[in-house]
């Protein structure tokens, strides 16, 4: 295990049943690095973390966490780590400020400034009853108790579901915070935009399994560049060439994808025709992502 | 109250049944073939009027069998009808006032805490659709029970119009307590506070009736207090008041007005009572798994340990009236010396507190459950992920269930001990009787570790440990009159503890229950540590 892997699942197997919630999940988190976990519902990031946490048995595979075993070391871990659930339950009797305390002593201690500041920066009221919070403000409680604590690796499943964007501009912030301060975080989220903004390496999960992974600079090579251009005639002929894709005509332009290696050649060819505007836009973390699943979009009867 | 509001009643009903296909069926069937089968059991027993007479001469007038059975109406000319309704009509009556009280509580209050009714609210569903909904699918199953137990009481020969009065009244008791429960769900603040307060109010009803009925004095009025009173009051086989039956319709139909009125008086979610803002911080005790567990159990323990004492005491102080009636009766005390081989009060304080402990189980089984409910809830997993060990998660749970049982349990003995005490001017009643209430913990101990055993096995089937406590409380009251088998009466822990202070203290059995509560409570841990966190 090299002393670099924060956690590491390999061809993780999880059933219920007769249902296979993971079939064979590889997961790589480096020490230090923001990693973003992604799938789309049902895909299994849920389950992998609750394998993580040991709450949940993994029956085929090997997990490794912090360099122990999530099951049997589940308490020696949970010292080192902070969690935040996706769906976040919280006692309705006890106030947000009991809840936080409650949590970062079980987790072995709060950091007294950071769980002040942190409150403050989440705009968080600690003296209402759970019961009365909102989703939204039910998970800043969860947030609050994780980034306060000490730990070295946060898994936070979903935890800007129910925020508002500027609560989320914040959590972006305390992400980045812990980033500098050399922790791991492992962040679950259909939030795109987000991953791409705190991230530094994601995989990209679909029924249980592992389709992509790496930075998203490599994953980008992957995938297509959008252009846009208008040329000196109509220049549908664009749609005959190698490693072009989906050409549409839009007003006097002509917009198309264009398959990464083939991006060179494709623009020589057009500054041939006599370029008038041109506009070219990298593959976003979206289409990316929505390229992983063109087979359950067209199930769906949506199409790109 | 217009029409609107109780748009998509219909298909309410349709989705409780659904969800409660099991859980309902399962009370109403238990109730239905307990009276079936009390009522050929009684016929079989009393078949001849010397019989009879000889059943009403002991029972009649003898306060700690009227506190428990009713007054006796019509034992002057007894027919077998009359030893029915002294038998079943107050059992059957709080069986179907429980059932009800469960069965509103999760439709309504203990629903809201879920996010469906929010859900549910936003479709087409009128306000008062949802009380409407529960209070109906009530009304039906305690119709089925009425209906199936007078036609079942008919056919094993009893009169018509006696059955009828019988089991309507005990049909209306549930039907009574499902209202009361509605209106409990709006003042409470939790589902778990509204059912403590529909349960706690069934009983403060049931026990009120008792001291109405053994009252001479100023006190009788309580048995018209009480649902229960009017049920008794019905005089069924004794010249039939049906109008004690309209009174108790009357009832219901006025505490359910009651409960739509204060529905549209509160938000969804809350109670009557609003709530106040909390500290900003927890006390260092409260942020171990320990101290978090005592802290949400608490308020239950206090409830239980207070209303258990009340009850015991109440039982306790009618002990006296026993050895007046000994005086008085000497054919009774030839019946309780040959039953017994015991003094007749010593019978009477063993009896009423093992009545307590079953109820003391009501909390520990409630409080063994905890555990269950907090992971299905997904507290276990905010817990389960930080430093906690599982044993140590379960643990704190379990020793907060123990040493609660415990103070309910002393609580019942004080209880009675100071009841009885008081009475008869005798300060040694109370030790004498916590420690005979002190006695019967392993049999408790041993129902909590078969809740473990469940919980670490078989978690999705954890409430069924509630089966095990019904079958506790028949095998107990009914245990007679439907002449169960030994083996069967073998089934309940409760039956191997020697029935102090009737009986000479005995180690053995006591030790086995002890030795028994451990292997299961061992075997649920262990269960428990290796299994996945499941949902509901």
């Amino acid at each position: 295990m090299g002393a670099d892997a924060a956690v590491r699942c390999e061809a993780l197997i999880k059933t219920f049943g007769p249902t296979r919630a993971l079939d064979g999940l590889d997961l790589d988190v480096r020490v230090g690095e923001v990693h973003g976990f992604l799938g789309p519902n049902g895909a299994g990031k849920t389950v992998t973390m609750r394998i993580l946490l040991g709450l949940l048995r993994g029956d085929g595979g090997r997990a490794t966490l912090l360099g122990g075993d999530p099951w049997a070391d589940a308490v020696a871990l949970h010292r080192r780590l902070a969690y935040v659930p996706g769906d976040t339950n919280l006692w309705p009797n006890l106030t947000g400020g009991e809840i936080i305390d409650l949590l970062g002593n079980l987790r072995g201690g709060l950091d007294e400034t950071r769980r002040a500041e942190l409150i403050d920066r989440f705009d968080l009221d600690p003296r209402k009853k759970a019961r009365a919070y909102s989703k939204g403000n039910r998970q800043k409680v969860a947030l609050v108790a994780a980034l306060a604590s000490r730990a070295e690796l946060l898994i936070l499943d979903e935890p800007t579901a129910g925020l508002d964007p500027l609560m989320e501009a914040v959590f972006q912030d305390c992400v980045a915070d812990a980033r500098a301060e050399g922790r791991t975080t492992l962040l679950s989220s259909h939030i795109l935009a987000e991953v791409e903004k705190v991230c530094d390496r994601v995989t990209i999960i679909r029924k249980g399994r592992t389709v992509r992974s790496g930075s998203l600079e490599e994953l980008r090579v992957l995938a297509r560049t959008t252009i846009s251009v208008q040329v000196a005639h109509d220049g549908m002929e664009i749609a005959g060439w190698p490693g072009v894709f989906d050409v549409r005509r839009d007003g006097v332009r002509v917009s198309f994808e264009v398959d990464q290696p083939a991006v060179g050649a494709v623009v020589e060819r057009l500054a041939a025709l006599g370029i008038v505007a041109l506009e070219s836009h990298p593959p976003t973390l979206e289409e990316l992502f929505l390229r992983q699943y063109d087979a359950e979009l067209a199930e769906a009867g949506v199409h790109q | 109250m217009t029409g609107t509001t109780l748009v998509g009643t219909g298909r309410l009903v349709r989705l409780i049944l659904r969800r409660d296909r099991v859980r309902l069926p399962l009370w109403v069937a238990g109730l239905i073939g307990l009276m079936a089968v009390s009522a050929s059991q009684v016929q079989a027993l009393y078949d001849t009027p010397a019989k009879i007479i000889g059943y009403t001469s002991t029972m009649r007038d003898n306060p700690a069998l009227v506190i428990f059975a009713g007054p006796g109406y019509g034992f002057d000319d007894p027919g077998v009808g009359v030893i029915l309704v002294n038998e079943t009509s107050l059992w059957m009556a709080l069986g179907c006032a429980l059932m009800s009280v469960f069965l509103v509580n999760r439709h309504t209050r203990a629903e809201e805490e879920s996010e469906r009714a929010d859900l549910l609210r936003s479709t087409v569903v009128g306000r008062h659709a949802t009380i409407s909904a529960a209070l109906i699918v009530a009304l039906m199953a305690n119709v089925v029970v009425t209906a199936s137990t007078t036609v079942l009481t008919t056919a094993v020969g009893y009169g018509f119009a006696g059955s009828l009065a019988l089991c309507g009244s005990f049909g209306m008791v549930g039907v009574a307590f499902a209202a009361v429960t509605a209106v409990a769900a709006q003042l409470a603040s939790t589902g778990r506070a509204a059912l403590g307060l529909g349960a706690a109010l069934a009983g403060l009803a049931f026990i009120a009736r008792g001291i109405g009925d053994i009252s001479t004095s100023w006190l009788a009025w309580l048995s018209w207090s009480s649902p229960f009173g009017w049920a008794i009051g019905v005089r069924a086989f004794a010249g039939e008041r049906w109008w004690a039956i309209a009174l108790l319709a009357a009832f219901s139909l006025a505490v359910t007005a009651a409960a739509f009125e204060l529905s549209v008086r509160r938000d969804l979610g809350s109670g009557m009572l609003t709530q106040r803002a909390g500290p900003a911080r927890a006390p260092r005790w409260s942020t171990t798994p320990l101290g978090l567990a005592f802290r949400l159990q608490r308020g239950a323990l206090l409830g239980w340990t207070v209303g258990v004492f009340v009850t015991a005491a109440v039982y306790g102080s009618v002990g006296n009236q026993i050895e007046q009636m000994l005086e008085d009766n000497p054919q009774l005390k030839d019946y309780f010396a040959a039953l017994q081989g015991a003094s007749i009060t010593d019978v009477y304080l063993s009896t009423a507190l093992r009545m307590m402990a079953m109820l003391v189980m009501g909390f520990s089984l409630s409080s063994v459950l905890r555990n269950r409910s907090e992971e299905t809830a997904g507290y276990a997993e905010s817990m389960l992920a930080t430093a906690t060990s599982r044993w140590w998660w379960v643990g704190s749970h379990l020793v907060v269930t123990v040493a609660g049982t415990v103070v309910v349990l002393a609580a019942s003995g004080l209880g009675v001990g100071l009841g009885y005490a008081l009475v008869i001017g005798d300060a040694a009643q109370v030790p004498r009787m916590l420690g005979a209430s002190l006695a019967l913990l392993p049999a408790l101990l041993v129902v909590i570790g078969l809740a473990v055993l469940l919980f670490g096995w078989l978690p999705r089937a954890t409430v069924a440990v509630w089966g095990a406590l019904a079958a506790v409380v028949v095998i107990g009251i009914f245990g007679d009159v439907l002449r169960l088998p030994g083996w069967v009466r073998d089934l309940s822990p409760l039956q191997h503890v020697p029935a102090l202070p009737a009986r000479p203290w005995q180690t053995l059995p006591i030790a086995v229950l002890g030795a028994a509560a451990v292997v299961l409570t061992a075997a649920g841990l262990v269960g428990f540590r290796r299994r996945d966190l499941t949902g509901a």
